[in-house]
């Protein structure tokens, strides 16, 4: 599984007050923990900036070069800073990202054919979010098609299944882990990758960390190749590289089995269990699906 | 080759709830199978129907809603006397609208002696009804709970912002309680989880929340029904208690039904019955022929 650390984000407030202040401690502090986490990418999102595209990404570029050479995934939808920050990288970086909106196949796919980066290309098309399995396979099977004209190999693209809250809708979370088996098919060669927070977006903030760690778990079992991951998680990292193959193995018979017998499990097995079923649509999400 | 129609089996039951006392109390839900369903299980109890009355005399009903009820809209004891001797109701809403705190803004206590100034004059169960501001429902609904305490009520909405004190109320009084989580249900189960650690869960009744005709319906179609087939299918047992469908105030509320009397009828017959087979076990009507109207649509 290759991990690309999203701390990185505007979203943050000491990020953001980093970046307006250009003050490139904070940026350190945040490179060094994802990186001594284990880290194999890091996302730069420095969001739609308005105010001086080209400069901020270049800043960042070159503040997040400087302390380390972790490749960078830069995910701006501003071109002119995607732009930007392309031509500062120095490994082969991922433009995050493009999808198969006609504003998007102008401005930014040939971005990464003329970089050769590495292209995160999500199944949104001028229609919305597919809502199924089968729409998505024919929105991303568009768009490759379209990138193959501009020169791009499916070696160089990253899928985006495109990962919607739990809380929103279950089935459009069996409908993300339907697709991925499907990519192999559809696009021998392409990756998989997803923004694995958002399937905890809404849900409590302490419990947040269980459904994204569960669901990576879940994913990786059926082929999941990436995942843009809260890159401080630390038991998340164990879990996907090996360390934890006990509760690997839960997760995987909570799959499989209708019902897991819960007791002598510890209450954190029994919670990897509970959620597994959650997430396979075994049981009804609600905010307290522990609790039950 | 004779064919046999394939029949499902659940092996789960939607939850009786109890409402009232005496000789006219009656159950709502209790079926193992979904609405209508007479060929594959068991409907042990016909749907709730019940006539809403306000404990102020309704300022923004439409003409042909308040026609029925005359005079009796300006006391809460006539008007319920009335839909239930002349209009056959089995069960009396009574929506507590004027302790609304940005309208008359009526004490706790004195809506709770309302409340029991009806449940003494009519013998059919109870259904009271505050105003969805958690607080000052809070306030009423618990006062009412202690004021009538046996009469076993169904008190609602009980809402996340007040679970912990009505519900607890309705405990400690017996009564039955319905608690509401708008159009969503996996907000629905997180209530009746947080409800079920303290309280029986064969007292609850839940209220997704109603649209009208022309106005939603279908959301609400597919909320009651998400939550039946959770509950009997999937054998979710957060999820196996009977529904409730507000369904007057929000058709009444409509251009169509306001302009018309038999318009207005049939819109609020429409959106019952629509709700019915979507597997609602108990509505609340306004207009009495609607009442009528959906007790022979289902008799028949």
């Amino acid at each position: 599984m290759i991990l690309i650390g999203e701390d990185l984000n505007v979203m943050s407030k000491t990020i953001s007050q980093a970046i307006k202040d250009r003050d490139p401690e904070p940026v350190k502090q945040y490179v060094e923990g994802q990186a001594k986490n284990g880290m194999d990418y890091l996302d730069l999102n420095v969001g739609p900036v308005k105010k001086a595209p080209a400069e901020t990404m270049e800043w960042m570029v070159d503040t997040v070069q400087g302390c380390t050479d972790i490749p960078l995934c830069l995910d701006t939808t501003n071109p002119e800073a995607m732009e930007a920050g392309l031509k500062r990288c120095k490994k082969k970086a991922l433009l995050n990202s493009a999808s198969g909106t006609e504003e998007s196949r102008q401005t930014m796919m040939p971005l990464a054919k003329k970089y050769g980066s590495g292209l995160v290309l999500s199944v949104i098309n001028d229609t919305g979010l597919p809502s199924d399995a089968d729409e998505r396979a024919g929105s991303i099977l568009e768009s490759l098609e379209y990138a193959g004209e501009l020169g791009i190999p499916n070696e160089d693209i990253w899928i985006d299944p495109v990962l919607m809250p739990v809380g929103v809708d279950q089935r459009q979370v069996l409908a993300y882990m339907e697709f991925i088996q499907m990519i192999p098919d559809l696009a021998p060669g392409a990756k998989s990758v997803c923004g694995l927070s958002n399937l905890s977006y809404g849900a409590p903030k302490e419990l947040r960390g269980l459904l994204n760690r569960t669901f990576l778990v879940i994913i990786a079992r059926y082929g999941q190749d990436a995942a843009i991951v809260s890159g401080f998680d630390a038991e998340l990292v164990r879990l996907v590289r090996g360390e934890m193959p006990e509760t690997v193995s839960l997760i995987h018979r909570a799959m499989d089995e209708d019902d897991v017998d819960l007791s002598g499990l510890s209450k954190e097995d029994q919670a990897y269990v509970k959620t597994a079923q959650v997430l396979m649509g075994k049981t009804l999400y609600s905010n307290s699906w522990l609790e039950v | 080759m004779t064919f046999e129609a394939p029949l499902e089996k659940y092996a789960v039951k939607i939850r009786e709830v109890a409402l009232g006392t005496g000789e006219k109390a009656r159950n709502i839900g209790g079926e193992d199978t979904l609405p209508f369903h007479f060929f594959e299980g068991a409907l042990p109890n016909p749907p709730g129907l019940a006539l809403e009355i306000m404990d102020t005399a309704p300022r923004n009903w439409a003409a042909p809603v308040l026609e029925p009820f005359g005079d009796a809209v300006s006391d809460p004891v006539d008007w319920g006397k009335r839909c239930v001797d002349d209009f056959g109701a089995e069960i009396l809403f009574l929506r507590l609208a004027s302790t609304d705190p940005l309208g008359e803004d009526t004490a706790a206590a004195d809506a709770a002696e309302t409340v029991a100034r009806v449940a003494d004059a009519v013998q059919v169960p109870l259904v009271v009804w505050g105003t969805a501001v958690e607080d000052k429902d809070a306030e009423v609904l618990v006062e009412t709970a202690r004021v009538c305490a046996g009469k076993n009520l169904l008190l609602g909405p009980v809402l996340k912002g007040n679970y912990m004190e009505v519900a607890q109320a309705a405990l400690e009084h017996g009564h039955a309680i319905v608690a509401q989580a708008s159009m969503d249900a996996n907000l629905t189960k997180e209530l009746n989880i947080a409800l079920c650690k303290f309280f029986p869960p064969e007292k609850i009744v839940v209220d997704p929340t109603s649209s009208a005709l022309g106005y939603g319906m279908e959301y609400t179609f597919s909320i009651i029904e998400s939550i039946k087939q959770f509950g009997l299918v999937d054998k979710d047992k957060m999820m196996q208690m009977p529904v409730l469908a507000d369904v007057g105030v929000e058709c009444w509320r409509t251009r169509e039904a306001r302009e018309n009397r038999e318009q207005g009828i049939l819109w609020e017959a429409i959106t019952g019955m629509t709700f019915l087979l979507a597997g609602a076990n108990l509505l609340i009507l306004r207009h009495p022929e609607v009442l009528g109207l959906i007790r022979k649509m289902i008799s028949e």
